[in-house]
């Protein structure tokens, strides 16, 4: 279920950052799914990190999740 | 001396107060980051606008929060600030160190950062100033090996931050440290992971005096109080009157709610209607002391403006107990901020979203009851919006 689920995820940051935007709040991620458990969306976001599929970006104040692919090169 | 003229930054170490500038010549004698941090500095002031990128790099392996990326805009003058990233240190709680504590933080930052500290930063952190992409991970390593921890930053819990209390405060109702060091451990998790909708921070004060501010700044204050009467000693009651107090002036007459009386040789408190301002108690020291059961009292909402104006916290338990192992106030933490990651929107603080849906939604949600002290301004406006159901019960 978990790998379900994270394969979904994933699917939803990959079809989201096909535009020019590829950096996403988290409340966005779990919207992408509304039939899905918001803490197990979490879950899976947290897995995907660990994974370093997905990165975190924050501005200091907010924090937003994209593909690290997507990651902006110094 | 520096080496860069810096004619504005000049004029701000003239004043009666230490100035920053001072400090950051002398770090930029033996740093360069430091010199070309006063260059890009005296450009800002020139040019009126800040020459910083914000955001980017956010943490080290495993951690999403504590690094806060910067760069200068302006590389092409300034090279050695191109990258000049923040990071926060978790604090010591109540801000104690030993000297050989702080004396291991400011070598680690010697070696990887700029030197130049904010010993502390307004959410309480140890935040040290300017280094490379390729120092933070290295930085971090030498932190934990000196016993220091990342602390919050993002969308995330903020690392929690508490008065002195009792460690050196006679007027602390709660163990404001102890509380503090419980929280912190207690949600590593959500302080180096973020996935809440914005900040979310949580400050403790022993007694109303409220030294960290918690009720303008905190998302989920937690403040020291007393049930019972205020102790007297009339006897030094009468003797700060000896010693020149003008009680009825300063004292009583400045006390919020008029609750005391003095008729020249003894003071009386009605202390129904005290509301925990300290004032009289902060004076009379020797004569006044708190109310024998002790506690705390929690509020909720606090913020400083930034999207929206700022809001002052609102009492949603006027007296909680608070003993190790604190489950009954982490239990509230958890339902509370689980009601705001449900339905807060990306960036809206836990006081405006129950601005936005009402408090009676936000009680009903949590599990709280009702009660007259959670009245936010009852000598003004005394309203509370019940539900249809609740009015029909009442009234029959």
């Amino acid at each position: 279920m978990s790998d379900d689920l994270k394969a979904k995820v994933l699917d939803g940051f990959r079809q989201k950052s096909m535009g020019d935007k590829k950096m996403f709040y988290i409340r966005e991620v779990v919207r992408w799914f509304p039939d899905e458990d918001r803490q197990a969306i979490q879950t899976v976001v947290k897995e995907l990190l660990d994974d370093e599929v997905l990165r975190y970006w924050s501005s200091g104040s907010s924090t937003y999740l994209m593909l690290a692919e997507f990651f902006p090169k110094e | 001396m520096a080496k860069r003229e810096t004619p504005l930054l000049d004029q701000l170490e003239r004043g009666k107060w230490p100035s920053f500038v001072k400090d950051m010549k002398e770090a930029a004698e033996k740093n360069p980051m430091a010199e070309d941090l006063l260059g890009q500095l005296e450009l800002s002031y020139k040019d009126k606008i800040g020459h910083w990128k914000h955001g980017g790099i956010v943490g080290v392996k495993g951690y999403g929060s504590g690094v806060i990326g910067r760069y200068s805009d302006r590389p092409d003058l300034f090279p050695n600030v191109q990258a000049f990233h923040t990071m926060r240190v978790n604090h010591p709680t109540g801000w104690f160190y030993k000297t050989d504590a702080l004396r291991r933080l400011c070598d680690v930052w010697d070696k990887h950062g700029s030197g130049l500290t904010n010993m502390h930063g307004s959410t309480g952190d140890a935040i040290l100033l300017g280094t490379t992409t390729d120092h933070i991970q290295p930085c971090f390593d030498d932190l934990t090996e000196a016993g220091y921890d990342l602390g919050g930053s993002g969308s995330a819990l903020r690392t929690p931050s508490a008065c002195v209390g009792p460690g050196r405060c006679e007027w602390a109702c709660v163990d404001s440290l102890d509380i503090c060091y419980d929280i912190t451990m207690t949600y590593q998790d959500k302080m180096h992971r973020p996935m809440f909708p914005y900040k979310f921070k949580i400050k403790v004060s022993g007694c109303p005096n409220d030294c960290v501010a918690s009720i303008a700044r905190a998302d989920f204050a937690v403040i020291g109080t007393w049930k019972g009467d205020i102790r007297i000693d009339q006897g030094e009651v009468e003797a700060y009157a000896a010693s020149g107090l003008d009680i009825q002036k300063e004292v009583c007459d400045l006390c919020p709610t008029k609750c005391m009386e003095w008729d020249g040789k003894r003071l009386k408190i009605d202390n129904g209607d005290c509301t925990r301002c300290m004032h009289c108690i902060n004076l009379m020291s020797k004569a006044l002391r708190q109310g024998g059961e002790r506690g705390a009292t929690i509020l909720i909402g606090g913020k400083a403006p930034i999207l929206q104006g700022a809001l002052l916290s609102w009492v949603i338990v006027p007296f909680m107990k608070l003993e190790p192992p604190y489950e009954e106030l982490k239990d509230l933490i958890l339902r509370i901020q689980d009601w705001w990651d449900e339905y807060g929107k990306s960036r809206e603080r836990l006081g405006e979203l129950i601005k936005r849906l009402g408090m009676r939604v936000f009680l009903r949600a949590v599990g709280l009851p009702a009660v007259p002290q959670m009245v936010k301004a009852p000598r003004t406006n005394p309203y509370v919006f019940f539900w249809p159901e609740d009015i029909k019960k009442e009234v029959k």
